[in-house]
């Protein structure tokens, strides 16, 4: 198999395996799977009849193998809450989250690029240490703190939106021209993204700052000096250049740490996305709803690792061909 | 030094008398992290002594400002800050420790076995162990919480569970290049017993490593516990850091401008998580001095995407 | 070509901004004077336009505003006449005859006594099953007539002391656009209709829905051809916050009109706030501390004791309660009902003082020495049900779906009872169907709870609280698991007593026998605290879900 394939294959059974967590979570609950069921002046019929629903009724493998035809199809079952399809629960929330999320990672992707090229610019100086700790520091913060300390101190002293996705307003009679409504979504967007780029950027300014010391240290910028380029015209096109890489595959393998950020500040945000559900229904104990999220998560983090690797895999030449060479 | 087939850093840990000693003290980086380390266990340790008053007692109706009786003020139940950040300090760096515990026993285990026997026992291992490194930590562990319920216990070993592959990895790779090595071939072909070998050859050379690793895997407990709190799904009869959080926001300090209460918990993590990971940071380095920063840095974001500390080039 | 791969994810993400607009209807009717349309903020949201289906608090404010109800409640918390211009009641009490107000659904179609027949009969065909959740407002009914479009008479089995504030409670569907879903199984075509994939609705209330979103935004406009009082406003924006205090940051910001409830701790502060009223007034929420009062109880039965819970009220801190949790927006309180329920409410029941040294001695003297960590023991019994010597050490599932801190108050529970001997352990309940679910463990049995600490939003009459802790209400209503069969027959007997002065007494006497027996101890009767934009008047707070005064009566001042 080529590393490609194995590495496909790999994120397949991986989102496989996720799926049996999820299963077997479900079912070696304490309690009972009916308890579970949540049903309020339930008569013994009433019980059986959402026992039979939730195909909870049949023998375990049974169960396991209608699970995963499910899956297959797309189904995630059916909330306990609403008695939907969980897939219908979570789209909506969904679609939210993702320019939230991009929002962040550009954000960090600034903050850390901008962190990375002032402490290797000026390397060994006080600037150098006190921008790398400040970055480790923020990325040693609880992403739930960070977002009350903006709440804090950045909301009111902006006088953006504390909370929500959209003004209570807007759209109120007729629909609202796009122009009104990206520059309200935006308003509300920009706290919660700023929470999740200061917690994340971190990593990205390591990643910055060694490709740029690296960068810094080739014979070509001694050329590239000698032939009277200026420093910022070394920086775009060598130094970046370098980073690019490791920052794009960086982003990809973070997809993990960042989606927990996301749970967190969409709660202290009231932002009404994935995380936001997942919070909700843990309130609420609606199991298929979590669940629901946590695969599509997995599959997410699974795909973007997926596409790390793939890139590893076309330019380093060493894993190419299968083999590393001892040194 | 070996680069092991993915890429880990492997470390070659000369045998020496002292390994111990200079493990702790060959960095100041960790000599740092390791002290206050120190002073959150020892504040820990001594909660119920030192704690100016008792964790349930009210002196207030709400939210008051810090006076010199009450150095952090009382927060939204008039519950004196400083006692209940010094009880959650117990709390929290219990789980940590433990959390890591488990992990590094479960990780550490599977990490030799899959060393030490190679083959196919290796694959299978490795397999499962690289499906729980990409699987979403946090994610994973709100579902796992939210199912089996609400005691510290069941919380630590929860955060174990999900948190042991990146150890599991390390270890394989250092026990397998250990087992490569010429002298301990010589050894195994002299006739000495596997056991043999283990003992004098093999723990003294991962040992070292796998403390390293579980100092750092304290710094991921200890957020990972923040988080699980901040969704109410911790244990409601201890007092945490990561409940301090979710208080601030369920109590409306934000909106009655509490500042007392918002920063003392989430200094408090930042601060022994800081010092967690430059003190596993500096252990790391004191391990292999020579290691340079450059592509197999991102290479090993793979092993434990939630760390890095500024390295000195 | 980084430059590149950024604008493309800039693209992409006002891509994604501009697509997420959420689940809706069609937009609203065009124009209208957006400076005339009420923003309400709330933290309860909408969970089906189905009157069948829907069982959240607010839904009740959707359906009243949607549907014509025989009665409402006015301003006073009086009981009036929404679509009856008049009702007459037969002298043994088993008839009433409405005069209904002329009228036409929004659709045009014109509003009948035979909507009423409909809704009832249909509504009663299905009383256990799907219309179940309906079905208590019609207990009692016999049959329903539309003598003349403008006449409905509805006949009663046996006389019903609460008939008229039950029918408050009614919703008027619309026949021809309901009668085709009572299909299937029971009438499960009905639970399955979901109004709000054809917005607008038909409506005959004062708005109908153009735009719903139970977890975002939805618009009542005016319906024009209703038969009552217009609204002033010429909208009404019903946004759903999922915490408090992205509600408030909105409130202070002047982004909304009214805010539904105001976290009591943060009322004391917000009245400072420039251009925004806080309205605080005795509210319809009571608190409790209930017992798991069942005789299946299995452990600690000493817990079954009215003395003993007596004991308890005394070591109860109210006081400490009312400002700590509640911020001073609250007071003490002692009755099943709140004092909504006006004349119902019996005024000789009253809470015990917080007294220390009365609920030691009484512990005391029933023979529960303290051990020597300070926790009393309780000795073995014997005989049937006998239980081993151990200490009163007790769980206390706290429900996590209160507007108050259910955490804050029980630390404050906890503190207060150690001071008599008794260790309580908190136990995290859940939303309020979990919470059940652990009340009344394991499978409705009544065997595991020892105690909990909820809340009721009382009805204004009292049938339906009084009725909680009977016999019948096991593994329903009840929370406690109280049964006591003395008191069922008093219970029957109010219920059939349609005289109000006799039916008061009967009233008054079943409160007493719930103040002695104790299967809860009431905590607190908590404020009702609103705010609302200086820019906005004519409010009714307390007529949420009570009547459709509540958002047809404000204006711009």
């Amino acid at each position: 198999m080529t590393p490609a394939l194995s590495r496909i294959w790999f994120a397949v059974v991986t989102v496989f395996v996720a799926a049996t967590i999820n299963f077997f979570l479900f079912r070696v609950m304490p309690g009972n799977a009916v308890s579970a069921l949540r049903c309020r002046a339930c008569t013994p019929q009433l019980r059986e009849a959402l026992l039979n629903r939730y195909g909870l009724d049949a023998p375990l493998p049974e169960q396991f193998l209608r699970y995963l035809g499910q899956l297959a199809r797309g189904d995630l079952g059916i909330s306990i809450a609403s008695g939907r399809p969980v897939w219908q629960e979570i789209t909506g929330p969904l679609l939210n989250t993702l320019p939230m999320l991009i929002a962040g990672t550009l954000i960090a992707l600034m903050l850390g690029v901008i962190s990375g090229v002032v402490s290797s610019w000026r390397r060994g100086t006080a600037l150098d240490s006190t921008t790398q700790w400040t970055s480790l520091a923020f990325y040693a913060m609880p992403t739930q703190w960070i977002g009350l300390l903006v709440l804090f101190y950045v909301a009111a002293a902006i006088g953006l939106p504390a909370a929500g996705i959209q003004s209570a307003s807007l759209g109120v009679l007729g629909e609202p021209s796009l122009w009104d409504l990206l520059v309200d979504r935006t308003a509300h967007l920009i706290l919660p993204a700023l929470t999740l780029g200061l917690g994340s950027y971190g990593q990205y300014a390591i990643i910055m700052r060694s490709a740029m010391l690296d960068t810094l240290g080739e014979d070509y910028i001694l050329t590239a000096r000698a032939k009277g380029l200026r420093d910022w015209e070394i920086l775009r096109y060598h130094a970046f250049g370098n980073a690019l890489l490791p920052m794009v595959t960086m982003v990809a393998l973070s997809a993990g740490s960042i989606v927990a950020g996301a749970i967190v500040v969409e709660d202290v945000f009231s932002y009404p996305g994935i995380g936001f559900a997942a919070v909700d229904a843990i309130g609420k104990r609606d199991y298929p709803v979590l669940q629901g999220i946590f695969l599509l998560l997995t599959v997410a983090v699974v795909v973007a690792n997926l596409i790390a690797d793939l890139v590893y895999v076309r330019i380093d030449p060493r894993i190419r061909s299968g083999r590393v060479a001892v040194g | 030094m070996v680069a092991s087939p993915s890429g880990e850093r492997v470390v070659s840990v000369p045998t020496r008398r002292g390994t111990a000693l200079r493990l702790i003290t060959g960095n100041r980086q960790t000599v740092l992290g390791l002290c206050a380390l120190g002073v959150f266990a020892l504040i820990a340790l001594l909660a119920p002594v030192i704690a100016p008053t008792p964790v349930n007692t009210g002196f207030s109706n709400g939210f008051s400002a810090p006076t010199a009786a009450h150095p952090l003020g009382l927060d939204g139940g008039g519950f004196d800050v400083l006692s209940r950040l010094v009880h959650g300090a117990q709390t929290s760096l219990l789980v940590g420790t433990i959390a890591a515990l488990v992990g590094m026993v479960i990780g550490g285990t599977i990490g030799f076995v899959a060393g030490y026997f190679g083959g196919r026992t290796d694959g299978v291992l490795m397999r499962i162990t690289d499906y729980f490194l990409v699987i979403p930590d946090i994610p994973l562990m709100i579902v796992a919480a939210a199912v089996f319920g609400q005691s510290l216990t069941n919380i630590m070993i929860v955060i174990g569970l999900v948190y042991w592959a990146s150890t599991a990895r390390l270890i394989r790779a250092q026990v397998m290049s250990v087992r490569q090595r010429t002298f301990v071939k010589r050894v195994e072909a002299m006739g000495a017993s596997p056991l043999f070998v283990l003992t004098r050859h093999v723990v003294p050379q991962v040992t070292p490593l796998l403390v390293a690793n579980t100092v750092l895997m304290v710094a991921n407990a200890i957020f990972a516990e923040t988080y699980i709190s901040f969704l109410g799904l911790g244990d409601p009869s201890v007092m945490s850091w990561g409940r301090m959080i979710q208080d601030a926001l369920d109590q409306g300090a934000v909106v009655a401008g509490a500042w007392w209460v918002v920063l003392p918990p989430g200094l408090a993590v930042t601060l022994v998580v800081l010092a967690a990971t430059i003190a596993g940071q500096g252990m790391e380095d004191t391990l292999n001095p020579r290691l340079k920063v450059g592509h197999l840095a991102v290479r090993r974001f793979r092993v434990r995407p939630l760390h890095g500390a500024p390295d000195r080039p | 070509m980084g430059r590149r791969i950024l604008a493309v994810l800039a693209v992409l993400t006002l891509l994604l901004v501009g697509c997420s607009k959420g689940a809706g209807g069609s937009g609203g009717g065009g124009g209208g004077d957006t400076d005339n349309v009420l923003t309400v903020g709330t933290t309860y949201y909408i969970s089906s336009l189905n009157p069948f289906v829907g069982i959240e608090t607010q839904d009740s404010t959707a359906y009243s505003m949607l549907y014509p109800q025989l009665l409402q409640y006015g301003p006073g918390l009086k009981l009036e006449g929404d679509w009856a211009e008049s009702w007459d009641e037969s002298p043994d009490g088993r008839t009433i005859t409405f005069k209904l107000r002329d009228g036409q659904w929004s659709d045009g179609t014109p509003l009948t006594a035979e909507d009423a027949v409909w809704t009832i009969e249909t509504i009663r065909k299905h009383a256990e099953g799907t219309t179940a959740s309906m079905a208590k407002v019609l207990a009692g009914v016999g049959a329903a007539e539309a003598p003349d479009p403008r006449t409905l008479v509805i006949r009663y089995d046996q006389p019903m002391g609460p008939a008229l504030a039950n029918l408050q409670q009614m919703y008027v569907l619309p026949k021809h656009v309901w009668a085709s879903h009572d299909t299937g199984e029971d009438g499960s075509g009905l639970t399955d209709f979901k109004p709000e994939q054809q917005l607008p609705v038909v409506s005959g209330g004062p708005f109908t829905i153009t735009k719903y979103e139970d977890k975002g935004t939805t618009v009542f406009t005016p319906n024009p051809k209703f038969y009552g009082p217009k609204p002033h406003a010429s909208a009404v924006a019903l946004t759903y916050y999922t915490n408090p205090t992205a509600m408030i940051a909105d409130l202070k910001a002047g982004r909304l009109g009214f805010v539904e409830t105001v976290p009591f701790k943060d009322a004391a502060q917000l009245k400072s706030l420039q251009g925004v009223t806080i309205d605080s007034q005795p509210g319809n929420e009571v608190t409790n501390f209930g017992f798991n009062s069942s005789d299946a109880k299995k452990q600690n039965r000493e817990l079954l004791d009215p003395k003993l819970r007596e004991a308890f009220e005394y070591a109860l801190p109210r006081e400490q309660i009312v400002s700590t949790v509640f911020g001073g927006e609250a007071k003490p309180w002692a009755d099943i009902l709140s004092g909504w329920s006006g004349d119902w409410v019996n005024p000789k029941v009253q809470p015990l003082p917080n007294d220390v040294d009365k609920a030691n001695q009484i512990l005391d003297s029933l023979g529960y020495p303290r051990g020597t960590d300070g926790v009393r023991q309780v000795p073995a019994t014997t005989g049937e049900r006998a239980q081993p010597a151990h200490p009163m050490r007790y769980t206390v599932i706290v429900p996590n779906d209160t507007d108050y801190d259910g955490h804050l108050q029980f630390t404050l529970l906890q503190s207060a009872f150690e001071k008599v001997g008794v260790q309580l352990v908190e136990q995290a309940g859940g939303d309020g169907t979990q919470a059940y679910e652990l009340i009344t463990a394991p499978d409705g049995k009544y065997e595991d709870a020892d105690m909990f600490t909820w809340y009721w939003h009382p009805y204004l009459d009292p049938d339906f609280n009084l009725g909680v802790v009977t016999t019948s209400e096991l593994n329903n209503n009840s929370d406690t698991g109280w049964s006591n069969p003395a008191y069922d027959a008093l219970y029957e007997k109010q219920r059939t007593t349609v005289d109000v002065a006799a039916r008061r007494d009967l009233v008054w006497q079943a409160q007493a026998e719930i103040a002695n027996a104790r299967p809860y101890i009431q905590i607190v009767e908590t404020n009702l605290v609103t705010a609302s934009s200086t820019g906005w008047t004519g409010f009714e707070p307390t007529l949420f879900t009570l009547g459709k005064a509540y958002y047809t009566s404000p204006r711009r001042a």
